[in-house]
């Protein structure tokens, strides 16, 4: 920071930084003497508290050649007063499978954006990728130039396939029904081009979690859904269970009445699971992880449509396919998403989810035009109103 | 000038067999089972006997890359250079010596990172960016959260909670955070229509999307002094910012307006219960940075409730699917009002629709 | 919206744009406008490829005021995506629409 711009006072953004809790005040901080825009962006923030609005204009479109996402433009309102943040483009890097690093990666991305940009990261965006917060557009094309030359590429970003993200899964829990980490990799990788052009009617977002806990929240946060289950037994050693119960853990109360389908019996000796009622929700696996296990037979359910509530209302993702066999490379799963992106990318309205031209247009029909029969898996409960669409009637001849 | 090298293009990120751990590569796909010996710190066993000790610490999900570089030296100093980051901000140090466990603890704290988050706990707050970087920031993401963690620190150092409480904020609708099943959900919300910048809206905005996003179809076109421009009939308007999102001209920001609502019960695991919406609590708290008390004590007082009735592993969702919503409002002290009521899209199937009741309660 | 952005046109004189570049008044647009921008996004020279896409642009937006979604352009002009790159490098949001005098694509990043 040259010598005569002065240090914005923030009084009122001090105060955020006293408290236990890591402050985000103290990151700017830290560059406020190094770099006049992490100097800006506190004085723009600090008069934000102050007049309880935010001062960022809408989205620009900015960008790397080639590319028709990965940089979400950003200008300040408040130019005059902050210069440095008159520019504050966003841009997000692809994160490695699992958010996994080394020291030497994560200096190598630090050194890239401390010379380019603001110094400014979140760890990580919520879609799951680094994102590096404030630079200049010209600084763009240089950037994308020595992240490619590390072996980083960019996100996606606007209509495109959004950077799909996934759980640790195998790498680090011994829950995961299928290798989330190398799908992940594999998908990001077969559809580089879905996910730097953008050319669907909107955002299409892939989350990948090994199990039925779902810590990635793919059946809240992301279109396509794939949540590792299984469809045998669960696995477990009885003597493990004993030493559970010996150990003081009330098995008939924390175990046993949150079965949700009732499917577990506890002797006071020997637990029994009527595996074929078994909905593999994970609670007991979860309360007693080292007596009980996912199956043998493991997989994954795929479920579509998950959104927050713009346009229509917030959405969950609903079941498409109840169990399958995900081994590399992974090729029925590759050809369902190329199945369900047709109709959608014909036929989608300009903004519309996934999930929301599936209620337009019915899933029935969805279901017909990807080419999956329907199976009582796939809804709650049959219909319970008496309307029906049938396409043809009987006439006579 | 140097000459042009080949421009590189769809790499894809790079591939995480660079970034593990060898303890992690030999054992990818072969682990036992796991413990929780403290907070923060989980320790997989492999059947091949081999251990991972991974130490969890919360970030602001803000991180300067001097902050980052810190980081990495705690990393290389007891975990070879090994770290990966959490769904929800924290870093993991993966330690392969049990005698680095507690010394790197220590180290972490010291320096600024709490250690928690595992277990029966509060993990760190996902959120959006806020009055920090976005043109539709309802409210600050980053300083509901310092405010509300700094409140309910001792939950993300202790396991002693019911279940898991996951909160999560996103600062407008749009929900870049996907707050919507969250145990409980700090959401911004604006509550004035947005005005039309009639000389500008026709020249920079397109009139036909503008008036398809809008989920009432409170947006209609009309001429003004000559211009087209659209007319908003502001008893329809739900506030949802979707036509802000799509046309510049639309400002909806207001500060005397805009603020902080507060969901309850939300969440995407299916342990249990099926994967649920978070609902409504309280429609509207005031923007008051820098500390915000208002939200912070309303997040509070429902942690403190739910703690104190809630049974082992129920979730705030299924605490209150017990108890039921009335003792919920009750418990809590919260208003109950109209605003509670949906009357969107669908919103039928929301009425209560049988004589159950536990008057008595 | 207006910052005092401005670009000169040979033979048309001054125009409004934002900070990306867009011009703010799409009415103003002409050729000469065009061949400007063109420039400004790497496309030194517009050939007759270019002139279908961008002709194309304009035409669906004076007709329903809303740019086509990508996949109808494709389809419409015959290019696929990877030639509507090889002509506009900065992308059909970015490039094509902004030389074509389009309002500047908006919606959720």
């Amino acid at each position: 920071m040259t010598d005569n711009v002065k240090k914005h006072e923030t009084p009122l953004l001090d105060e955020l930084l006293k408290g236990p809790w890591p402050s985000f005040v103290k990151e700017f901080k830290t560059l406020q003497d190094k770099k006049a825009v992490a100097n800006d962006l506190l004085g723009q923030l600090e008069y934000s508290y102050k007049t309880k609005l935010g001062y960022w204009k809408h989205g620009g479109i900015v960008g790397v050649m080639g590319y028709g996402g990965g940089v979400i433009g950003r200008y300040s309102s408040l130019a005059e007063m902050f210069p440095a943040v008159k520019h504050f483009h966003t841009i997000r890097v692809n994160q490695p499978a699992g958010w996994f690093y080394t020291s030497k990666a994560l200096r190598t991305l630090c050194d890239i954006w401390e010379k380019r940009g603001s110094g400014i990261t979140n760890m990580h965006g919520s879609t799951g990728d680094i994102v590096f917060l404030g630079t200049n557009t010209e600084e763009l094309e240089p950037i994308f130039e020595e992240l490619t030359k590390e072996g980083f590429d960019l996100g996606g970003s606007g209509s495109n396939l959004r950077t799909p993200s996934c759980c640790n899964g195998q790498a680090r829990c011994e829950w995961a029904c299928y290798d989330t980490m190398g799908l992940c990799y594999d998908l990001t990788q077969t559809f580089q081009d879905e996910l730097h052009r953008p050319q669907f009617p909107y955002k299409f977002k892939i989350k990948m979690a090994g199990c039925p806990n779902d810590c990635v929240a793919s059946i809240a946060r992301s279109d396509l859904s794939i949540i590792g289950t299984w469809r045998d037994n669960i696995q477990m050693d009885q003597s493990a269970v004993l030493k559970y119960a010996s150990d003081g853990l009330d098995i008939q109360k924390i175990v046993v009445m949150n079965c949700p389908t009732k499917c577990l019996d506890w002797n006071g000796k020997e637990l029994k699971i009527d595996n074929s009622n078994c909905v593999k929700c994970m609670h007991c696996i979860n309360v007693m992880p080292k007596a009980l296990a996912p199956g043998k037979d493991r997989g994954a359910t795929v479920l579509l449509g998950s959104k927050a509530p713009i346009i229509e209302g917030a959405m969950l993702s609903s079941v498409l396919i109840p169990f399958i066999k995900l081994e590399p490379p992974f090729k029925e799963l590759k050809d369902v998403i190329g199945r369900i992106w047709e109709p959608w990318a014909e036929h989608g309205k300009n903004r519309e989810r996934i999930g929301e031209f599936i209620e337009r247009v019915g899933k029935g029909n969805f279901l017909e035009e990807v080419g999956i029969d329907p199976v009582p898996e796939m809804v709650k409960h049959p219909r319970e109103n008496p309307y029906i669409f049938y396409d043809e009637y009987l006439e006579d001849e | 000038m140097s000459e042009k090298q080949a421009r590189i293009t769809d790499i894809g990120p790079p591939h995480h067999d660079k970034f593990l751990p060898p303890v992690i590569k030999e054992n990818y796909g072969k682990w036992k089972y796991h413990e929780n010996p403290r907070p923060g710190v989980l320790v997989h066993v492999s059947h091949s006997g081999a251990k991972i000790w991974s130490v969890r610490c919360a970030t602001p999900r803000i991180l300067s890359v001097i902050s980052i570089r810190k980081i990495c030296e705690l990393a290389d100093k007891y975990a070879d250079g090994y770290l990966r980051f959490t769904s929800r901000n924290n870093f993991e140090l993966l330690i392969t010596k049990e005698a680095n466990v507690d010394p790197a603890i220590k180290e972490a704290i010291a320096i600024g990172y709490p250690v928690g988050g595992t277990g029966n706990s509060l993990s760190n707050i996902v959120h959006t960016q806020g009055w920090v970087h976005c043109h539709s920031a309802a409210t600050d993401a980053s300083g509901v959260v310092k405010a509300v963690m700094d409140e309910l620190f001792v939950h993300f150092q202790e396991q002693k909670l019911p279940a898991k409480l996951r909160i999560a904020l996103a600062c407008c609708l749009n929900m870049c955070g996907a707050v919507h099943c969250s145990d409980i959900s700090i959401l911004g919300v604006h509550r004035r229509p947005p005005k039309a910048d009639d000389a500008n809206l026709g020249k920079i905005c397109e009139v036909p999307n503008l008036i398809a996003s809008c989920p009432t179809a409170a947006i209609r076109p009309t001429t003004k002094n000559g211009v087209a421009t659209v007319e908003i009939e502001e008893e329809k308007c739900m506030f949802c910012a979707n036509c802000y999102t799509v046309c510049p001209a639309l400002p909806i920001n207001d500060a005397l307006n805009d603020g902080v609502s507060i969901w309850v019960g939300g969440k995407v695991s299916n342990a249990r219960s099926t994967p649920s919406f978070s609902k409504l609590a309280i429609p509207w708290l005031p923007n008051t940075p820098p500390r915000w008390p208002e939200v912070v004590s309303a997040v509070k007082n429902i942690v403190d409730v739910w703690a104190k009735d809630a049974r082992p592993y129920e979730r705030v969702g299924e605490w209150v699917s017990r108890i039921g919503w009335p003792r919920f409002f009750k418990k809590t002290g919260i208003e109950f009002t109209k605003h509670h009521i949906d009357d969107f899209k669908h919103c039928g199937g929301t009425f209560a629709t049988s004589t159950q009741m536990r008057h008595n309660g | 919206m207006s910052d005092e952005l401005k670009i000169n046109v040979e033979g048309v004189g001054e125009l409004a744009v934002d900070e990306d570049g867009f011009i703010e008044d799409p009415g103003k647009w002409s050729e000469a406008v065009a061949k400007h921008l063109a420039g400004t996004e790497g496309v030194t020279e517009l050939s007759e490829d270019h002139w279908k896409l961008v002709n194309y642009l304009r035409n669906y937006y004076m007709e329903f005021n809303i740019a086509p979604m990508i996949r109808k352009l494709c389809k419409e002009t015959g290019f696929n995506l990877k030639k509507v790159y090889e002509l506009f490098p900065s992308g059909p949001a970015k490039g094509a629409c902004k030389v074509a005098g389009l309002p500047k694509p908006t919606g959720c990043v």
